[in-house]
């Protein structure tokens, strides 16, 4: 702390610290909460801590995540960055019991339940991971593939054998199938083509 | 208009020209159709490729009454109707090829028959 820029970031650091005191007479929020993640400021304050190593740390973790020690499991150190966040159980909100009653009934969900890495994608709304299928899945891919593909031999062989069409020739059109209109070349021998009406010509 | 499945044998190809000569049947020949407009009006007109048929002289017609009144199109009714009753004319003459053509392949089919059934006559004879 002996340049100026150590100086004026002292003097910030002691205006932050004063503001911490007066900040709970200016909003209400934060300080009528008694829960204990509310109390972070900071993004990094809700970035979870270090990969624990011996058990004292994990001892310390599952108390800060609301779990029991035996029930503390944290993610692999893979780099990933998720520290020491547990590794709970998948179960969907779709999953748990509607009428049960639960604390925040919305997210079906009990105050200060410790919360899933992927919550958000299993809203109730969204994926559902525990559900039991009706059928096997190989069964329902297969039939799927079965009924499509089923269309398509239908229509390829409709097509082949029952064509639909009108009882009607091609359109006839004049200047010779319209030769020049369609990009022909006058310097090629012109092919001739006639369109007649149903009448006899007179002699 | 006219959609259907046709079921049999020896049906006329709906999307290919005529095969049989047009003049075939007719001793004296058959009327020409009548083209009206020019290619160079159907150019000056920018009339669509698909309209530029036996029909094109009441398309422009209909073109220029609905750029003279515009925004009052429903004052060329007249034109549309022209326009729309030469368009079923032309259907009902296509159609009528449509029947000439399965006739005259029934016909070839009948004669073909015929022409199998002859060597085996004289033969028994």
């Amino acid at each position: 702390m002996l340049n100026g820029v150590g100086v004026k970031m002292a003097s910030l650091r002691r205006l932050g610290l004063c503001l911490r005191h007066i900040k709970p007479f200016i909003s209400n929020g934060r300080s009528v909460s008694t829960s204990r993640f509310l109390q972070a400021e900071w993004n990094k304050d809700w970035k979870p801590g270090p990969y624990p190593k011996t058990p004292e740390e994990k001892a310390a973790a599952a108390k800060k995540y609301n779990l029991l020690p035996q029930d503390y499991e944290p993610f692999p150190d893979d780099g990933l960055g998720k520290g020491d966040y547990p590794n709970l159980p998948i179960v969907s909100e779709e999953a748990r019991d509607p009428y049960e009653n639960w604390d925040m009934p919305e997210y079906r969900r009990n105050y200060m339940e410790p919360m899933h890495h992927f919550q958000n994608i299993t809203t109730e709304d969204k994926w559902n991971p525990n559900a039991k299928p009706p059928f096997p899945y190989p069964t329902m891919i297969l039939t799927l593939v079965a009924v499509v593909s089923g269309f398509f031999v239908l229509f390829y062989l409709t097509e082949k054998y029952m064509p639909i069409h009108q009882y009607a020739m091609p359109r006839q059109y004049p200047y010779n199938n319209l030769y020049y209109e369609k990009g022909g070349e006058p310097s090629q021998a012109i092919p001739v083509t006639k369109c007649y009406t149903f009448e006899p010509a007179e002699k | 208009m006219g959609n259907s499945m046709p079921w049999g044998p020896n049906l006329p190809d709906p999307w290919k020209p005529p095969t049989f000569e047009p003049l075939y049947g007719f001793p004296n020949g058959r009327k020409e159709r009548v083209m009206i407009a020019t290619e160079e009006e159907m150019r000056m007109a920018d009339v669509p490729m698909e309209h530029r048929d036996f029909c094109a002289h009441l398309f422009i017609k209909w073109l220029k009454c609905r750029r003279d009144t515009f925004p009052q199109g429903s004052k060329c009714k007249h034109e549309k109707h022209e326009h729309d009753y030469c368009k079923f004319e032309d259907q009902v003459l296509r159609m009528k090829e449509y029947e000439r053509e399965k006739r005259l392949l029934a016909r070839a089919e009948r004669k073909r028959k015929k022409m199998e059934r002859r060597p085996k006559e004289e033969l028994e004879e």
